[in-house]
């Protein structure tokens, strides 16, 4: 279904924007060029037969050879696909041990001046886009310093300054919702109960109020994540990490349209995955919701 | 031993109620600022953004001078700073505008209807949540080409699901109410009812996500000018600016300073603006919820 509406979008969008066989084949290219393209990529058919042709080939993962560098879409795609996944769990392993105690510490006690200084850091950091962070941590860690390499390829220390840029633009926003459904917790009557009736403080985090952020931070790591798979993008961009995010700018700018389609397709089928294992994981985690099925 | 019994002190609770209303003068006041800047801002120019000094390239920024330096082509930075907020604050508003409109026409008509067409718009707003629309904003400003407009569209018209998502859950709850049903009884139609009695009841919730709408978009906008698909090259915009001083980290770091500020403020006073609106509405109903 969804995936059904990506393909159609993609197609749409494609093929309704202009002759394709004249931006492949360049400006002030001959007619007869033009009309040898036209016929070699199935142009000439009609919309509706065109489409077929398209969504037959996406069905048999052909989405055409690339038009830089004469490989297979797919394929070229995919050679990326492991970098932009090991940075993606990486961001994801250090965002949650640094956002889960940083959030369950700001909701235990709320209001708390050291406190609502950790979290009026955390919500001016929330508005700070990616490459902003990106940026700062080159400019000092690699500039000024010049103790950690600002592109990729350079051995371990390459890894450092971009999950470190990842992590940072995803912590707030865990944090925050960390620290919400704690703070929720500790409102509740049970919590109260457990409470007078003299439970001790760890017994409190983590029998009472942790299982309870568990919902919501899962939602929001399970939305990270797809948004790493996309948003990865301008990180990716700025530290020249090669990977999904990187070849799909350089292909936007050449105009290389198989190459476009097969990445947003790899895209949007990791973020469809990524969203049926939650669903999953919600069922486990939420007996409400386990009841409510049966 | 009176800790024990109340953990929840008045003061605690005394905090969040007072804090609310100067947040949201706070960000508001930030926000009309800046609006302010976009509409006048020729006046706020030391010298005209587009101008080209080649003899003064990559100057640091001197008080008397250029006071935030220049770039590699001799341009100010502080008037391309203060020019690029019509840029960004009016795509920003278009954008957001045509988002909460589709959203809100969607979210409401999901609720709103029965049995098959609530399930194909419900559908509809479904996938659109699970698209990832940075992507699709990118495939789709490649095609129709950069410039003011195409991004303000664009970003408009991916930036929907979530608006409609919301709009829908409350709808939903709202339409179960007494007065909804009263209305209903007395015979009042679908149209009048929406306008007269779930507009009116959704607003606050409106305001909340048309703030947090705008801070996304414009963290998308100067995204995808930073990738060199959003605005066309050479126009005064923050994300354009930012990729124009990469190159230039080691001589003139001044280069990402205006930008950088410009950025974080915009967005820091959106999402604030945001959350106020969100803790009014939570003080004044009185409940706790996500």
């Amino acid at each position: 279904m969804l995936l059904g509406t990506i393909s159609t979008t993609l197609f749409l969008l494609l093929r309704l924007s202009g002759d394709p066989a004249i931006l492949i084949a360049g400006e002030g290219a001959s007619p007869e060029t033009i009309d040898a393209i036209r016929a070699d990529y199935g142009f000439d058919k009609s919309l509706i037969q065109q489409y077929f042709i398209f969504i037959w080939d996406i069905c048999r993962l052909d989405f055409g050879i690339s038009l830089i560098n004469s490989q297979p879409a797919l394929g070229f795609v995919l050679q990326y696909l492991p970098s932009t996944l090991k940075l993606t769990f990486l961001a994801i392993f250090f965002n949650t041990i640094l956002a889960i105690p940083a959030g369950v510490w700001l909701g235990a006690k709320p209001g708390q001046r050291r406190r609502r200084i950790l979290s009026t850091i955390v919500s001016v950091a929330q508005g700070t886009p990616a490459y902003v962070i990106g940026l700062l941590l080159i400019q000092i860690f690699a500039v000024w310093f010049n103790v950690l390499p600002s592109i990729a390829g350079s051995g371990t220390w390459a890894w450092v300054l971009p999950t470190a840029t990842l992590t940072f633009a995803l912590s707030p926003n865990l944090i925050r919702v960390v620290a919400a459904s704690i703070e929720e917790t500790t409102a509740q009557d049970y919590f109260r109960t457990a409470k007078a009736n003299g439970a001790s403080p760890s017994v409190l985090l983590l029998k009472h109020s942790l299982p309870n952020a568990l919902l919501s931070t899962t939602s929001l790591l399970g939305a990270q994540f797809a948004f790493l798979l996309s948003g990865a993008l301008i990180t990716e961009f700025i530290f020249a990490w090669p990977g999904l995010g990187l070849i799909l700018v350089q292909s936007i700018t050449n105009l290389d349209f198989p190459t476009i389609q097969a990445t947003v397709f790899v895209v949007a089928y990791l973020v469809f995955f990524v969203n049926l294992f939650l669903d999953q994981i919600f069922r486990f985690a939420d007996p409400r919701l386990r009841k409510s099925q049966v | 031993m009176k800790k024990t019994l109340m953990p929840f002190t008045r003061r605690d609770i005394s905090i969040k109620k007072s804090t609310s209303p100067v947040i949201l003068k706070f960000s508001a006041a930030i926000l009309t600022a800046l609006f302010l800047i976009a509409i006048f801002q020729s006046f706020l120019y030391t010298v005209d953004p587009a101008f080209l000094d080649l003899d003064a390239r990559l100057l640091a920024p001197s008080i008397g001078g250029p006071w935030l330096g220049t770039d590699a082509l001799g341009q100010d930075v502080f008037s391309r700073v203060i020019a690029g907020f019509r840029w960004s604050l009016g795509i920003g508003t278009i954008g957001t505008t045509i988002g909460v409109l589709i959203g809100l026409s969607l979210g409401i008509g999901a609720a709103w209807s029965r049995n098959r067409m609530r399930v194909i718009l419900s559908r509809i707003i479904d996938i659109g949540i699970s698209f990832p629309y940075l992507i699709i904003a990118v495939t789709i400003v490649t095609v129709v080409g950069r410039g003011f407009w195409p991004l303000a569209l664009t970003l408009g018209l991916v930036c929907w699901p979530t608006i409609a998502r919301v709009v829908y859950a409350e709808t939903l709850t709202l339409r179960e109410r007494e007065f909804v049903t009263a209305a209903r009884l007395f015979g009042i139609g679908s149209f009048t009812s929406i306008v007269t009695h779930i507009l009116p009841a959704l607003r606050p919730t409106i305001q909340v996500v048309t703030a947090f709408t705008f801070a996304e978009l414009l963290i998308a906008e100067s995204g995808l000018s930073f990738l060199g698909l959003g605005a066309p090259l050479g126009t005064p915009t923050w994300g354009n600016m930012l990729n124009d001083s990469r190159t230039y980290m080691a001589q003139a770091p001044w280069m990402m300073l205006g930008p950088v500020v410009a950025i974080i403020v915009t967005i820091f006073a959106a999402n604030l603006l945001g959350e106020g609106l969100n803790a009014r509405e939570k003080s004044k109903s009185g409940r706790v919820s996500q």
